[in-house]
């Protein structure tokens, strides 16, 4: 198992004091290989859990560990080298080229002081190449559109060579056109490059459409892990948000669908 | 395939070949050879004008006079003034215009906001204090060669950076950019009450004086002071040249920095710390003088890119040139009244914002 | 015939009381006598109003004023920057006298119907004016002539002590950070510190600069060379010793290299009232020891 989590707590401390649980006792195993979706109503703790995932912050209770060791006693650039994170917005508060910033993955590879080599520079470039956006090397990052963007952002977490990838909201800003080119980037990525990924999402259709694995969250907690086929279906969704659906496969789809009919009473 | 029309709509086609010619001017990224050419040029220019400047005055000298060593120091006219009057101060023009440069890069990085300058965060605010403690109180208590107007200083800024560090920080946490915003400009404003208040009761002279360091000025008329703010500003560019790659990363969002193996919280610490030992070495040198760490900054991102591993050295480079002209200029065009060095770097920041504004609309 | 020889006394009296306020244009109406109840925000002007015999009638005084001893037991009301008012109104003046700039508060005493006279600043010209002019609005002419006669009797016996001498080139410092020559303020060509030096037979090293202080650069001080630096304060210095040698760096200035570096203390150096004479004579002896053996 490349990453777990086990017995995993996380609180959030509110303005007057009393502690709230983002996470409470949550238990996870990410099958190496797998797409990963973590679904689950806003303020489920999705993105915590992500965080937890990535190192990006230390559970108050249990432990997260990555092949067997637990996350803490690695080195922040170790587990850089193994983990990466695509977040939900990136807002670079200078002007950097789509270049600089997929070449700011290779940063857990190279040492303090140390400039990108050739060798680098030719990882980027051939991670753009695979999410298509070499072409942008030399624009300004903030000049791209949404889906260039993000599709930039993908590129830079892959130019960490990681192997797992965790996405936060992947296609949240993005027009029905970027969702569908993320979603075929990220299923391509996963079953060429056997990258592991995780992705926390509100779209239960991107979801059904490309996660082998889901996993169902709510206030904290994991509802229901397994195959897609086999955990997500209309009572899931009614239990996770209140809302009635009907789940079927679409055969011209080749996935499942989640028709959302009404609030459920 | 041709892009859909997206929620961010594409830049107007103006702008969008604009960037592209910018870019591709600049070159790509921050190659080793780019880096160093880059290091070279304005190291050469920092070390042209601090090696021009002193020979350059308002009263005229001779160079051959100033260096006859059979003429002997304590009778020598144009070595005295080329030695205690111009030389301390070009030395300390130097530190202060890189001091405060690279402090801007750095708080500009930390509070992730290219308007963000060293005296954001409070600590001119705690100097200025300071300063005018020492000026309306006559405090008289020096410490080695700290003379009383900048030990006060130092320690006001000192205190206001710890103030804001304490109030910006938990234990392993990371840093929360805007409680450190919101921290520096509550002392600010808390400081010029201070301030106001302490001109309501002082003389009207002690007012006048704390008025002139108020506008800055370099005219140490000694290398004291120098060695004095020495130590502080070596700690300071020494810890600084851990942050480059660092700030890179940390410009781009916390998280993504974390995730990409930075230690957050350390280098948050650090590049306050470093920035704040740099700004507060500066301000007891030659007061608080602004628009350096905004516009030397900004100068340097038009001409090398916004690559910190470049821009970093290059700002302290260039702020290291820029200041000690500013200062020639403050002392020679309308001589023998000298210009108050805050007022030309004002002049020259001012309009220069003004353009970049214009520029980008 | 006794009711209309009073009768011609009140008019007369009353002629020589109207002729009295001649002079000075300052203020609103003029009141009907001299003014019995002063108070006064400028310590300068205070002095000259002791000097010239109207002392009695100053009822509220300044912060700043240290002179004479009579002053330390009258209230103060404020100064420049924060003149109290409603504190001066309370005393009931029917003379104040306010700083040229304090336009604010004159107009609320003119809207009391109380009368205002206005500082002016400048050279030793000015002091004189002044003082005769209090004089004048007092009703003590004659004192007001007697005190300003003195002082210029005494300016001339100063320059008739220093005439001929060679007249050395002069600093006069009156401001700097402690230990050290930084924030330096001396006296330019201009105004009353100016006008003591030439009469105490110094020449303004700084003469050329039209304003009342200039900030000299640490490079000007060495060019100009001065042969004299006097160095005046309210209050002596915590340590004189630091101060001297904060100049010792500039050893070619002749003034450090033969040891001229004087430092005077006293309210009298810097105040410009009647106590000038008394600063010219500390000036005259700094400059020109041998003349007052």
């Amino acid at each position: 198992m490349p990453l777990s989590a086990q017995h995993v707590s996380y609180t959030y401390t509110s303005r007057r004091g009393a502690p709230s649980f983002a996470l409470r006792d949550v238990g996870l195993a990410i099958e190496r290989g797998s797409l990963t979706g973590l679904l689950g109503p806003n303020g489920c703790g999705k993105t915590t859990l992500l965080r937890l995932l990535a190192g990006i912050v230390q559970p108050h209770a249990g432990t997260v560990t990555l092949d067997g060791r637990a996350l803490g006693s690695l080195s922040r650039r170790a587990v850089a080298r193994r983990i990466a994170v695509v977040p939900q917005e990136t807002h670079p508060a200078f002007d950097y080229t789509a270049i600089e910033m997929v070449l700011m993955g290779r940063h857990p590879h190279l040492g303090s002081f140390a400039l990108e080599g050739p060798q680098d520079v030719d990882i980027a470039h051939d991670a753009m190449a695979s999410t298509g956006t070499d072409h942008l090397a030399d624009r300004a990052y903030m000049t791209l559109s949404g889906g260039e963007k993000q599709r930039v952002i993908i590129a830079s977490a892959l130019a960490q060579q990681p192997d797992v990838l965790l996405l936060d909201e992947p296609t949240a800003s993005l027009d029905l056109g970027y969702q569908m080119e993320i979603a075929s980037l990220l299923q391509r990525l996963n079953r060429e490059r056997s990258v592991t990924m995780v992705m926390a999402t509100h779209d239960l259709n991107l979801a059904a459409s490309i996660c082998d694995t889901v996993v169902l969250m709510r206030e904290g907690r994991i509802q229901a892990h397994g195959a897609t086929g086999d955990v997500l279906d209309g009572d899931a969704v009614k239990r996770l948000y209140g809302v009635e659906a009907d789940v079927r496969f679409h055969r011209d789809a080749g996935h499942l669908v989640v028709v959302p009919v009404g609030r459920a009473r | 395939m041709s892009s859909p029309t997206d929620v961010t709509a594409p830049v107007a086609p103006a702008t969008h070949q604009a960037s592209v010619r910018r870019h591709a001017a600049r070159g790509a990224r921050a190659t080793k050879a780019r880096v160093l050419a880059t290091i070279g040029g304005f190291g050469v220019l920092a070390i042209l004008t601090c090696l021009l400047a002193p020979l350059v005055g308002s009263t005229h000298i001779s160079l051959l006079r100033a260096f006859d060593r059979t003429i002997p120091f304590a009778d020598n006219v144009d070595a005295q003034i080329f030695f205690i009057a111009r030389l301390p101060r070009v030395l300390a023009g130097a530190l202060v215009g890189a001091g405060l440069a690279s402090a801007g890069v750095v708080f500009q990085a930390l509070l992730r906001n290219p308007l963000a300058d060293p005296f954001t965060l409070g600590v001119s605010g705690g100097a200025s204090v300071g300063a005018m403690l020492a000026i309306s109180f006559g405090l008289s208590l020096s410490v080695g060669p700290l003379s009383p107007v900048p030990l006060a200083t130092l320690s006001g800024a000192a205190g206001a950076a710890f103030l804001v560090y304490r109030l910006a920080t938990t234990a392993g946490r990371a840093m929360s950019t805007s409680v450190l915003l919101l921290a520096g400009v509550t002392l600010n404003a808390f400081f010029s009450a201070v301030i106001m208040l302490l001109q309501y009761v002082s003389s009207f002279t002690e007012v006048y004086r704390a008025m002139r360091w108020l506008m800055g000025d370099l005219d140490i008329g000694g290398f004291t002071p120098v060695i004095a703010a020495l130590p502080l500003m070596a700690i300071a560019f020494v810890l600084i040249a851990f942050l480059p790659s660092a700030l890179n990363q940390l410009s781009v969002g916390s998280d993504a920095a974390a995730s990409r193996g930075v230690d957050v919280a350390r280098v948050q610490r650090i590049a306050f710390v470093s920035a704040s030992l740099a700004t507060s070495g500066s301000v007891s040198l030659a007061g608080p003088i602004g628009f350096v760490g905004i516009v030397v900054p900004h100068l340097v991102r038009l001409i090398v890119g916004v690559d910190h591993r470049v821009v970093l050295p290059a700002s302290a480079l260039f702020g290291a040139a820029f200041l000690v002209g500013c200062d020639l200029a403050a002392r020679t065009l309308f001589s023998p009244v000298e210009i108050p060095l805050g007022i030309v770097t004002a002049m020259i920041g001012g309009p220069f914002f003004l353009w970049l504004l214009v520029r980008r609309g | 015939m006794a009711a209309r020889a009073s009768r011609i006394t009140v008019v007369i009296a009353a002629l020589c009381v109207a002729s009295l306020h001649g002079s000075s244009s300052q203020g609103t109406a003029p009141p009907a006598r001299a003014p019995q109840r002063i108070v006064s925000l400028v310590p300068a002007l205070t002095e000259m109003l002791f000097a010239i015999g109207a002392g009695p009638q100053v009822v509220g005084v300044s912060s700043y004023d240290a002179f004479p001893p009579q002053v330390k037991t009258l209230p103060r009301v404020g100064a420049l920057l924060d003149p109290d008012t409603e504190r001066i109104l309370a005393l009931r003046p029917d003379l104040v006298i306010t700083y040229g700039s304090q336009s604010n508060a004159e107009a609320q005493f003119a809207r009391a119907g109380i009368r205002t006279y206005s500082y002016r600043h400048g050279g030793i010209a000015t002091i004189l004016e002044s003082l005769r002019e209090l004089a004048a609005l007092t009703g003590r002419r004659a004192d007001g002539d007697r005190i300003a006669g003195d002082l210029q009797a005494r300016f001339d016996a100063v320059r008739a002590r220093v005439r001929g001498r060679p007249r050395p080139r002069t600093v006069l410092v009156f401001e700097h950070d402690s230990g050290t020559l930084r924030s330096m303020f001396v006296s330019g060509g201009i105004g009353f510190l100016h006008d003591m030096l030439e009469i105490a037979g110094g020449n303004d090293v700084f003469a050329d600069v039209k304003r009342e202080s200039v900030q000299p650069s640490v490079e000007t001080l060495i060019s100009r060379a001065p042969d004299v630096i006097v160095e005046i304060r309210a209050n002596p210095p915590p340590n004189v010793d630091a101060e001297r040698r904060a100049w010792l760096t500039l050893t070619t200035v002749p003034a450090v290299k033969n040891g001229r570096v004087h430092f005077l203390a006293g309210e009298y150096l810097v105040v410009p009232g009647p106590r000038v004479a008394q600063g010219v004579e500390a000036f005259a002896r700094a400059l020109h020891p041998d003349a007052f053996r």
